[in-house]
């Protein structure tokens, strides 16, 4: 407790110097103002905002990323509850109350209460990161190869089993994923694998230019698409801070929500994506009048955020202290942090425990940031959202080709990003979800590596995995969710879950 | 109305087709390297193995799409990848060669054409205005090294 104490301190005296206040804040403002747009979800954001964060010092620029990945998943809510669109899947929920409580010219409460209920879950979030942070570290030390692998492959599993749409077009998505990080010079040999004999490969395909790809310039053309149906809600916003009433009736809500959030967030293989719609089906349940739901519940609301925010930030946790992203937009975060010179993984703690908790720290900065930001400029993001697509793609097309560009001022890249957009929509035509293939292919790299140590350490033998009572435990765990998600009730269930 | 064919989902036959040509894709070109043996991987045992994987995945779907009812193929459009990719690849071919000044305003005009409510004078206009704050943002206040204007 004391050294949770004493580590938080020296996280605030970091977050709290007046240059990284600053960069949080920048990284608040920017991050809305871009997550708000219909059609840029998180990834896109961070990844045409990473340029931003060049030629600030590591811990400073980790602390604006945090700022804009806050920033972009606020911006989200906001756009699913002033228009129709939920920015990604977490705020799917939101749409459902948060746009019918918009329609009855409440509004103003939807996003106030978001903003109450989301600085809430952040600020409880934060708190258990940092509790969870040092034994985490300490379990992390205690990992090998075999276990790191074992790890990984459960993360894996989860992602598939979490995914939308089939099983088997989630695993077709993991496994594309994996091949696509085998792009690159061999770790032991040296050789080239993939690279179809173009030099810019041999380091390996980057992150950036595949989550562009995909994400943003496949989205773009989808978009153009389907002719727009963008219901902005006219007429007034109405007041912005919640009555009593609103507040007693959301405290509940929140607190169950932040709660869920904060368990299944911490889940590897995208669990966050859970929170929201298990708080909105406790909350269904929990209701006197459950018929109120999808006609502007304010708890519909409330509980769905706070559980949206609290899983956003335990989804650092595995990132952390273990160096495992558990979502797509903590694999962007590696990338990001992998550009400042920073591997994410449990030596950071040890090694820079400024950088460390002063990122914690900041992140309760950020909450804040963002409940001091949003609600004056709600007014400024109803403006934006009005703003037709035909005139904001064009502009996000130029940040994402500048984003590219920046990161390794490298003009094949743009190409590759290109390529990738095509890919990606080709994805879309065929019906497969790519998010889980970003999690295979920020995975793959250090699945391979792990696999093998464990197999030289092992001598070859892959008895190691069931040898070791932690790796085959993690083992047991991804074959039983398997199991699971095939037995046909479940998958069912799953399918009405998706659907809702 | 349902035609008379045996595939019930076409969307999912066609994802297991472009699959299966992705892994034969990656097969022919990890095919000249070791495979190494199950003790001692060589460089070519992940990717071949995980290209099988990703073969008999791709084969799972089009056994599935006779089986089970599914969507159908979705139109592919034309215009939107043309002039978005387009664009994109004239960015990456002008902005090292001439910079920014002209990249800008090329690739949100030629990209801005991909939607069929274009309008010229709108986009042209917004064009130089982003273009401006671009340079303003990226070159001198963040001090990137985006080229502005070269060869003149």
């Amino acid at each position: 407790m004391e050294a949770l104490v004493a580590n938080l301190s020296l996280g605030f005296s970091t977050a709290l110097s007046l240059n990284n206040i600053g960069l949080c804040f920048i990284g608040c403002l920017v991050g809305t103002l871009i997550g708000v747009l219909p059609g840029v979800g998180p990834i896109a954001t961070i990844a045409m905002l990473l340029p931003i964060t060049f030629g600030i010092d590591p811990t400073g620029a980790l602390i604006m990323l945090a700022g804009i990945y806050y920033g972009a998943q606020y911006g989200g809510s906001t756009t699913a509850i002033l228009v129709n669109i939920p920015g990604e899947a977490t705020s799917v929920v939101t749409v459902l109350d948060g746009h019918a409580m918009a329609k009855q010219g409440r509004a103003g409460v939807a996003l106030g209460i978001s903003a109450i209920g989301s600085f809430f879950a952040g600020c409880v979030a934060t708190l258990v990161i940092a509790a969870l942070g040092l034994p985490l570290t300490r379990l992390a030390q205690l990992f090998g190869p075999a276990e790191y692998f074992a790890l990984m492959v459960m993360g894996l599993v989860f992602a598939m089993v979490l995914a939308r749409g089939s099983l088997l077009k989630a695993f077709a998505m993991i496994v594309l994923g994996l091949v696509l990080s085998t792009i690159g010079t061999d770790l032991e040999t040296g050789e080239e694998r993939l690279t179809f004999g173009i030099q810019d490969l041999s380091d390996g395909l980057d992150f950036a230019v595949l989550a562009m790809g995909v994400f943003g310039f496949a989205e773009i053309i989808r978009n153009l698409e389907n002719p727009e149906a963008r219901d902005v809600v006219r007429g007034t916003i109405g007041r912005l801070l919640p009555n009593w009433s609103d507040l007693k009736q959301s405290a509940a809500p929140i607190l169950r929500g932040t709660a869920l959030g904060s368990i299944l967030g911490i889940l590897p293989g995208n669990g966050a994506v859970l929170g929201p719609f298990a708080s909105y089906s406790v909350e269904k349940k929990l209701a006197k009048d459950p018929s109120r739901f999808g006609r502007g519940a304010i708890e519909g609301v409330a509980g769905p955020e706070a559980a949206n925010n609290a899983g956003a930030q335990t989804a650092f946790i595995p990132l952390l202290t273990l160096g495992i992203p558990p979502n797509a937009v903590m694999a962007l975060m590696v990338g990001a942090m992998t550009i400042h010179g920073i591997i994410p993984g449990p030596q950071v703690m040890t090694k820079n425990p400024q950088l460390f908790w002063g990122m914690i720290a900041s992140m309760w900065v950020g909450n804040l940031m963002l409940l001091v930001i949003n609600l004056p400029l709600v007014g400024l993001w109803v403006r934006l959202l009005k703003v037709p697509y035909r005139l904001l793609f064009p502009a996000i097309l130029l940040f994402c080709c500048i984003g590219i560009y920046s990161i390794n001022n490298s003009v094949e890249q743009v190409a590759f990003t290109a390529f990738f957009g095509l890919f990606g929509y080709a994805l879309i035509k065929f019906g497969f979800e790519p998010a889980p293939m970003l999690l295979g292919f920020v995975l793959g790299k250090l699945m391979e590596e792990k696999l093998r140590q464990a197999l030289i350490l092992s001598r070859g033998s892959f008895a190691t995995f069931v040898d070791r009572p932690i790796s085959l435990g993690l083992l047991v765990v991804s074959v039983v969710l398997i199991v699971i998600a095939l037995l046909p009730a479940i998958s069912k269930s799953r399918d009405e879950v998706f659907t809702e | 109305m349902r035609r008379a064919s045996p595939i019930r989902s076409p969307q999912d036959a066609g994802a297991g087709v472009f699959l299966i040509a992705l892994a034969a894709l990656s097969l022919w070109q990890t095919a000249d390297l070791a495979l190494g043996t199950l003790r001692a991987f060589g460089p070519g045992m992940l990717p071949r193995a995980l290209a099988v994987l990703l073969g008999s995945a791709g084969l799972g779907l089009i056994v599935m799409s006779f089986i089970k009812e599914g969507s159908a193929l979705e139109r592919w459009s034309v215009r939107g990848p043309f002039f978005i990719l387009g664009s994109i690849l004239l960015f990456s071919l002008t902005i090292r060669s001439v910079g920014l000044v002209v990249a800008g305003p090329l690739t949100m005009l030629v990209g801005a054409y991909a939607s069929p409510e274009f309008r010229f004078k709108e986009s042209a206009i917004f064009a130089v205005i982003l273009t401006t704050a671009c340079i303003i943002l990226f070159n001198v206040i963040l001090r990137l090294p985006i080229p502005i204007l070269r060869g003149f």
